[in-house]
């Protein structure tokens, strides 16, 4: 690995440097070891009241006398082998990964070494962790590692040094680190600021993208018009109202509880894993159903995707197809519907090609949607179950043939065409009655709606 | 921001500096970083060979093509001389002058779909898959497919997961370049049926410098999922600035006397299945916003 082919190198040049080798300050040097050298020269000519934590910038002469201070690490063994940053983190992966572990291997790495040496290949390696240990959202985690960079050190401290990149390598970890903050989204706040400060100066790369994201995130934060919570519900009821009621688009939208999942085990001992359903349907989808051609059937399509963040959760959806031209009705409009301004106009104006605001394109009509259902398992019979649920409410359902259309499943569709229905089978509706299985409802589980699948056998 | 595509770490030369600290170089030494062209062509994949044509090989001595071509070509020909007769832009000059709406990419048949190039990050390695093809009833463009975040084993890429949709760029007679004039319009609008996933579109313009190829404005589509059609209303004074997926920081509007194309793009992390159905896409002038640019030029040099 490469990180550990550097720290290799580093610790052979230490034991070469170590026989007398001195080397000239040069700015933008990387590497832990040469940054020690050069700043140990610039460190003479300090102002003597530096604070403590300077005290790493003395001569290498002076801390080889001092004894190193270990921890006491997970094997208790002095480490003298080649060690990739990875280890730390894997010595740990045998535990539990929390949060709580991962910011105990930064400590045990930070009071390791009071020099940080390879602190670069440390956080990279941190920064490649942090989704296993589940800390990847966390700010906390985020400013403790970069707490990891020695402080004051990679601060220009004259106007060459600040042209040419000081510290470059250290500058692109700085920076890295805040791109994978903002690639998971998380602003960064007041404490990143001044860490960044201290470590790299202004005007610093990781200074700059810390003044981008500080930017641009405000901007788009609430740029969403249809906003999903941080934390989607966890209760696959709950999902599915919160997601029914998101894509009904209607505030008098009702949705009813069908069915609660749970297990129940049948007689033979085998067990059976009852799904949910949830349906929803608004007063205005109500009326156009009851005012339905009987004819002409509905259709049950799905399942049709949602994605909400990370969670895809799948619908179904009962409609029709649009009325042929000369079914149509026009209906006028009920004056008394809204009293505040009249909802038909019968003026004989023109509009100007300049007044028009309307596309050029021709309206599509897919059919009415009546119904939208949400149901973990997408098979017939639960969807019969929804269907004789919705008849409750809508006894026209009984008379009007519903087609079911259910595509492949929860996988790539194919989109569902009016003349290839993959699995479409002619299902009359007065054979609901009978196909209800009583054993499916026979639970008493409260809920707030009285149960509709109970009410359909007649 | 980075948009979730291909970045390219620049590899750490630590051993060389080393090396050259060896050599008690007194003067700065700094980070070599790799060669990263300004100026590029097609992508090459790592590990693909050079594929040096001549320009003489690239043509295509075919006769029955050359006949289509001339045939294609001339009528274009003759339509841009006959169209200057009924107005600019082929449209009297009283709609040209006083429209307000205007209906660019309508998606009522096969031959709509031909405008349109489809692609995902399977060209560098990726394995997401995207389709297009022409929804119910003939009305509507469907685009759908998978997503797959996984990045390509090439040692260089970091993210993946992508795929775009784009307008190819429209073509006068003799394949020269033709823009969309929209600089009468301020308002981008689109009837679509998403999945629920944020989609991005951009708007790619003609520019003149070669640096400035890979220009792109860029604004987000938000779908909400469900059966019904999404009405989508963008302002152009919304699209910010970015260039080969970064943010950039001296922002401006986009131009709209030379539109070359128009782009929807998904990369949004969530690995699976997506979809989006896009029933017209128009431009149209909406008198009640005034915004010139949504957002303001920053210095330079910005204090911290």
């Amino acid at each position: 690995m490469k990180g550990s082919r550097c720290l290799h190198q580093l610790k052979s040049l230490r034991l070469l440097s170590h026989a007398g080798r001195r080397l000239p300050a040069a700015a933008g040097d990387s590497g832990a070891l040469f940054r020690l050298h050069s700043s140990s020269l610039l460190g003479g000519s300090q102002c003597p009241q530096r604070e403590v934590l300077r005290h790493f910038h003395s001569s290498p002469a002076c801390t080889k006398s001092q004894p190193a201070r270990f921890v006491q690490e997970e094997d208790k063994t002095r480490d003298k082998s080649l060690v990739a940053h990875d280890d730390l983190f894997e010595q740990v992966a045998k535990e539990t990964k929390t949060k709580a572990t991962f910011n105990k291997v930064i400590d045990v790495y930070t009071k390791r070494d009071i020099r940080r040496r390879g602190h670069v290949e440390f956080i990279y390696a941190a920064l490649k962790k942090m989704p296993e240990f589940g800390v990847e959202k966390d700010l906390t985690v985020y400013n403790k590692l970069l707490d990891v960079f020695p402080k004051e050190v990679f601060v220009p401290q004259n106007f060459i040094q600040r042209m040419f990149n000081h510290y470059p390598r250290q500058q692109e970890c700085g920076v890295q680190l805040l791109e994978q903050m903002e690639s998971y989204g998380i602003m960064p706040n007041i404490e990143t600021k001044v860490l960044l400060v201290q470590i790299f100066g202004e005007k610093t790369h990781p200074m700059r993208k810390y003044q981008r994201i500080m930017y641009w995130f405000p901007r788009f934060m609430h740029a969403n018009p249809f906003p999903i919570p941080k934390q989607l519900p966890e209760d696959p009821v709950d999902l599915a109202r919160f997601s029914l009621t998101r894509m009904a688009n209607d505030w008098d939208a009702k949705v009813t509880v069908y069915q609660l999942p749970c297990t129940d085990i049948t007689d033979s001992g085998a067990e059976v894993t009852l799904p949910h359903i949830v349906g929803i349907q608004s007063p205005s989808q109500m009326e156009a159903l009851a005012k339905h051609n009987p004819c002409r059937p509905v259709f049950v399509e799905g399942p049709f995707p949602l994605w909400m963040r990370k969670t895809c959760v799948y619908y179904y959806v009962l409609r029709a197809d649009p009325a042929p031209p000369e079914e149509k009705i026009e209906e006028p409009y009920d004056p008394e519907r809204c009293l505040m301004y009249p909802l038909q106009l019968d003026l004989d104006l023109d509009r100007d090609l300049g007044d028009d605001e309307s596309f050029d394109v021709e309206d599509l009509d897919e059919g009415p949607v009546f119904a939208m259902c949400m149901t973990s398992q997408g098979d017939q019979a639960t969807l019969n179950q929804w269907i004789s649920g919705l008849q409750q409410s809508n006894p026209i359902l009984g008379q009007i043939p519903t087609l079911f259309r259910l595509g492949a499943g929860p996988r790539e569709l194919q989109g569902v065409g009016d003349t290839d229905s993959t699995s479409g089978t002619w299902f009359p509706s007065h054979a609901h009655k009978e196909e209800a299985d009583p054993g499916e409802d026979a639970e008493a589980v409260v809920e707030e709606e009285p149960r509709r699948s109970q009410g359909v056998k007649q | 921001m980075s948009l979730p595509r291909i970045t390219h770490l620049p590899s750490g030369r630590l051993l060389s500096t080393i090396l050259h600290h060896q050599l008690l170089l007194p003067s700065i030494i700094p980070l070599t970083v790799p060669k990263r062209a300004v100026i590029q062509g097609e992508y090459r994949r790592p590990g693909q060979p050079k594929k040096t044509k001549f320009a003489w090989q690239k043509i295509n001595f075919n006769f029955s093509k050359g006949l289509e071509a001339i045939k294609k070509h001339f009528t274009l020909l003759k339509k841009e001389f006959t169209d200057r007769w009924v107005g600019p832009e082929g449209k009297p000059i009283v709609e040209h002058m006083l429209e307000q709406n205007r209906v660019v990419w309508e998606f009522r048949g096969p031959e709509s779909l031909r405008e349109w190039t489809v692609s995902s990050d399977r060209e560098i390695g990726g394995h997401s898959e995207a389709y297009l093809k022409l929804g119910r009833n003939n009305n509507t463009c469907f685009l759908y497919g998978t997503l797959s975040s996984t990045p390509p084993r090439d040692g260089e890429t970091r993210y993946s997961g992508y795929c775009t949709m784009r307008s190819k760029q429209p073509l006068a007679s003799f394949d020269r370049k033709k823009h969309h004039d929209w600089s009468s319009f301020n308002t981008l609008q689109l009837r679509v049926r998403g999945d629920g996933r944020p989609w991005m579109i951009n708007v790619s313009a003609e520019t003149y410098f070669s640096h400035q190829k890979d220009d792109i404005y860029c604004y987000f589509l938000y779908t909400r999922g469900g059966p019904y059609w999404q009405d989508v209303k963008i302002p152009f004074s919304k699209f910010f600035l970015t260039h080969r997926g970064r943010v950039q920081d001296d922002q401006h509007p986009v131009w709209l006397d030379k539109v070359n194309t128009i782009g929807f793009t998904l990369g949004d992390k969530a690995d699976g299945p997506f979809q989006l159905e896009i029933d017209f896409i128009g431009v149209c002038k909406d008198y009640a916003h005034t915004e010139e640019f949504a957002y303001e030029a920053y210095k330079r040099n910005p204090e911290v």
